[in-house]
């Protein structure tokens, strides 16, 4: 079976500058794929390559087996790819569950004329996409928060309606950018286990860049290690943690 | 060959006073990151003073002067009143109302006929060189010297004095400059200041090349100077000069070739500078994107629709009903029927505009372009037989796909670059496109016989038909139903989502491209009908009422009336209605200084709401706007325990 997202000798050069050198990984259904590194290493520009929003200067990005490099973001949307990003991107304007709506309008349709002149189907299409939206925060217990202005929440709340968004779009694929970052203790642990159901509901498979290493050890299958732009190590989370190579590049984050 | 080169030696003056006038939008550019529209009018003012002087016997010299003191008093005018205002692109804004008050109060005080006032010839036109067989004349070759001599000083002036070091740092990093400890505002007056009076002393200079001294040519002159300011990035002092140069070479060979392969498309000049201004802004958009990052453009401050569509579309309508019932009943009253027809009609444009701004989130200083479009297709429709009904729609769908092409680049274009775009638009459709011979069928106006209106005499068109009125009356009220309809629906929730975060709009599945368009194709569909029924209601469609001051005074309105409220167009057409209205005014020479009088009270208005708006309440509402994405600050104390979940 085809992995569900595979990277095959990924670039992306800024001027003479390789952000991203040469990197392949793949990620099967079901699975969580750590991507871990210094900052600066290339992870978030590996993301937007994969997600569409950065073309990439050379290699292949395929999901589920069919090579969408050249691919606009909202079509590799539509074959079922999902991200958070790292610096949270809630829509300004708009309660949480209008945020959510947004995406749930994936599987809706409505034109313009049909929106302005109030056809039956806009009726339709703002019911569907209510009740996917509110379903979806009611899986992840965020209903009290349906009403608030989404550019009011804490950092804590904010990344979780953004996860609750990417579910929205019921995705085969889910990149996840620093999910934990901003959060204390208390709501990491809870994100941990929020993470793990999603991943033994959904079975989707988890792309996931993060530097708090007590999230990544217990979610992750494997461990993929970058550093300037290249992919350093890659294997379990306990064969990584032991590579001497990865221990020089990334001193003090892995717990010895 | 050898005529070719001749023209484009004659072009280097005029080539030359372009670079001047972009200067002066260079220099406030790269200080205050504000892009000044009123450069043109700021040299129209000065232009009429230096007229006049010279026409009293004043020396050139003391003219000269005292011409630029009025430019540089201007400019620091303009400089104290954007101030207060936060963003960089509302600030450009209020330029517009500097144009559309310097205009005005021109038109007022001289009238806007041609001058009967020469303009201030300063320099003679004897013959100076021979360059083989071709001839510079004294003032030609004295206007280039003025260029280069301006260039120089202003690159010297940033190099060596300390307030040129201030300049610079402030245009580099204005924080930090700030923390510097220099004097951020006052270095920005000094360079409006030096706009001002570059700009002003360009206007003097320019306007016996023109030939014509009137309230119109100096302004669509700026749309030369914009083009030769974006060939220098906004930034570079050798490369605008180089720009205008160009542009000034370049235009008398575009010219020619036109006249004998086209010899019937007029306003070849202008196009000619709109594609230097469109090719620029997206040839050199790396540069811009630096800009964009260096000197904070924002989205354009607005406040969401307020929900509950429905009940504002029928407030809307109920509040036109009301005003437009006594009239229907037959009761003329003071306003006459035809009046208040045109209200709705402006309005119509006004809510298009609303549409554009406070739902899509772009701005457009060519509106009235896509009204014109309307129009004249509305009549092109008629003229092949379609019935009136159908052919307003053509014409309204022709606008739609208009404000589409317009939109492509604004895929790519930030706020500002697209108000740029569309403004130099805008002064080329009132050269070019109106004069266009496939959309006017060779007259100036096309008729658009709405039904009946051949058998009415001329006084039941003047007042208006009562069928017309109510045709409008229900098309603005669905057009206000469908905008309030479109912003709560799924297109809606898409472009609110896109005005926030284009990649996380485009990471839900939306293509940014299509959304973005699709706002700008139903703004220009509105705009369009707005045309349409304005062409049925006079009974043609002519470029007059559609020119470059219209565009702006309805971005005026609709900044005025509040950018987000479809009420709000409403009030904004019965100020459009009201501003045309002769009040009694009889001949030409009247007309036009009623209507003088109300373009610059149009622009002292905007500048004005601006002002108070950005320091009171509405600044406050920004402000919570602008505070996304969320501090990462400390978290709340009680935090609800989420995921406590059975089984985990
Ligand atoms: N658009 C861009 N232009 C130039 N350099 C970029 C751009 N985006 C990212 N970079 C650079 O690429 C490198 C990798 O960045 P990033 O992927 O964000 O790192 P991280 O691994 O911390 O997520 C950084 O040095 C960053 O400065
Ligand atoms: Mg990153």
């Amino acid at each position: 079976m085809a992995a569900a997202l595979e990277l095959r000798d990924v670039g992306v050069r800024f001027g003479s500058f390789d952000a991203v050198d040469g990197v392949s990984l793949s990620v099967h259904a079901g699975e969580v794929v750590g991507l871990i590194g210094p900052n600066g290493a290339g992870k978030t520009v590996t993301f937007n390559v994969v997600t569409g929003l950065q073309p990439a200067t050379r290699g292949t990005v395929l999901l589920d087996g069919r090579d969408v490099t050249g691919a606009a973001a909202h079509v590799r949307t539509a074959m079922g790819l999902a991200r958070t990003f790292q610096v949270v991107q809630l829509f300004a304007g708009m309660s949480v569950l209008e945020n959510l709506m947004v995406a749930a309008h994936r599987f809706t349709s409505a034109g313009v004329v049909v929106d302005a002149l109030r056809l039956p189907g806009r009726r339709r299409a703002l019911d569907q996409a209510r009740e996917r939206a509110s379903a979806v925060l009611a899986f992840l217990e965020l209903s009290h928060l349906a009403d608030v202005e989404a550019s009011s929440l804490p950092v804590g709340q904010a990344r979780l309606v953004e996860l609750a968004r990417a579910l929205c779009l019921k995705p085969k694929v889910l990149l996840l950018d620093e999910p934990a970052s901003g959060l204390d203790p208390a709501e990491t642990a809870d994100f941990v286990a929020l993470l793990a159901e999603v991943r033994s509901v959904l079975g989707c498979a988890m792309l996931l860049v993060e530097h708090d290493m007590g999230v990544v050890m217990p979610l992750c299958d494997h461990l993929v290690v970058m550093n300037f732009g290249k992919v350093l190590a890659s294997g379990t989370p306990s064969e990584v943690r032991d590579d001497p190579a990865v221990r020089t590049a990334y001193l003090g984050a892995v717990p010895a | 060959m050898s005529t070719y080169l001749a023209l484009a030696l004659g072009g280097l003056a005029i080539g030359a006073m372009y670079a001047l006038t972009a200067l002066g939008i260079v220099i406030v550019y790269k200080t205050s990151r504000v892009f000044n529209f009123a450069t043109g009018a700021i040299g129209l003012a000065c232009a009429y003073l230096a007229s006049t002087l010279s026409a009293k016997g004043l020396p050139i010299p003391l003219v000269i002067v005292l011409a630029v003191s009025l430019g540089v008093t201007i400019g620091i005018g303009m400089e104290l009143s954007v101030r207060p205002v936060k963003s960089t692109l509302t600030k450009t804004i209020v330029t517009l109302g500097w144009l559309l008050a310097l205009q005005g109060a021109v038109g007022w005080k001289y009238g806007t006929q041609a001058a009967s006032d020469q303009p201030a010839v300063l320099l003679e036109s004897t013959r100076l060189l021979a360059i083989g067989p071709y001839i510079l004349s004294k003032d030609q070759a004295a206007l280039m010297a003025i260029a280069v001599a301006v260039v120089a000083c202003l690159a010297a002036f940033f190099r060596l004095t300390s307030l040129g070091t201030a300049t610079r740092a402030v245009s580099e990093a204005p924080d930090a400059a700030r923390l510097l400890g220099i004097r951020v505002d006052r270095v920005n007056l000094v360079a409006w200041g030096i706009g001002g009076g570059i700009s002003g002393l360009a206007g003097v200079l320019v306007t016996p090349l023109l030939g014509e001294l009137n309230t119109t040519t100096l302004i669509i002159f700026t749309v030369q100077a914009l083009a030769a300011a974006l060939v220098g990035r906004l930034s570079s002092l050798p490369l605008t000069l180089a720009g205008g140069l160009g542009l000034g070479v370049l235009q008398p060979v575009v010219n020619r070739f036109m006249q004998t392969e086209f010899p019937s498309v007029r306003g070849v000049d202008e196009l000619t500078a709109l594609a230097v201004v469109l090719g620029a802004l997206l040839l050199f958009r790396s540069g811009g994107r630096r800009d964009v990052a260096a000197g904070g453009l924002e989205p354009v401050p607005v406040k969401p629709l307020p929900s509950g569509g429905t009940a504002l579309a029928l407030g809307a309508g109920v509040l036109l009903a009301v005003l437009l019932l006594p009239l229907l009943l037959g009761d003329t009253g003071n306003l006459s029927r035809y009046n208040l027809i045109q209200t709705g009609v402006w309005a119509l444009a006004v809510l298009s505009l609303v549409l554009l701004v406070g739902v899509v989130g772009q701005v457009s200083v060519c509106q009235a372009v896509f009204m014109g479009i309307g129009a004249y297709g509305t009549g092109i429709a008629a003229s092949h037989g379609v019935p009136f009904l159908l052919a307003i729609l053509v014409g309204a769908a022709m606008a739609a796909a208009t404000a589409a092409l317009v939109g492509l680049p604004a895929i790519r274009l930030e706020p500002l670059e697209l108000a740029i775009a569309t403004l130099s638009l805008a002064f080329t459709a009132d050269r070019f496109l109106y004069n266009w011979t496939p959309l006017n069928g060779g007259d100036t106006s096309r008729p658009v016989p709405r039904p009946g209106f051949a058998e009415q005499s001329g006084a039941e068109i003047a007042s208006g038909d009562r069928a017309y009125a109510w045709l409008v009356l229900g098309i603005f009220i669905l057009a206000a139903f469908a905008v309030a309809s479109l912003r709560r629906g799924r297109t809606g929730a898409a472009l609110t989502a896109l005005r926030s975060s284009e990649p996380a709009t485009a990471a839900m599945g939306f293509s940014v491209v299509s959304v973005k368009l699709r706002g700008f194709a139903a703004s220009g569909f509105l705009a369009g009908l707005a045309g349409a029924l304005y062409a049925g209601l006079v009974g043609n469609a002519s470029g007059a009422p559609f020119d470059f001051t219209r565009s702006i005074t309805l971005l005026a309105y609709t900044v005025i009336v509040g950018v987000g409220s479809v009420p709000g167009a409403v009030l904004g057409g019965f100020i459009v209605t009201f501003s045309t209205l002769s009040f009694g005014a009889s001949d030409e020479v009247a007309r036009g200084e009623t209507a003088s009088q109300v373009t610059f009270l149009t622009g002292v208005l905007l500048i004005a709401v601006v002002a108070v708006r950005d320091s009171g309440v509405v600044g406050r509402v920004r402000d919570r706007f602008r505070s996304d994405p969320p501090d990462p600050g400390p978290l709340p104390e009680q935090r609800e325990p989420l995921l406590v979940k059975a089984g985990l």
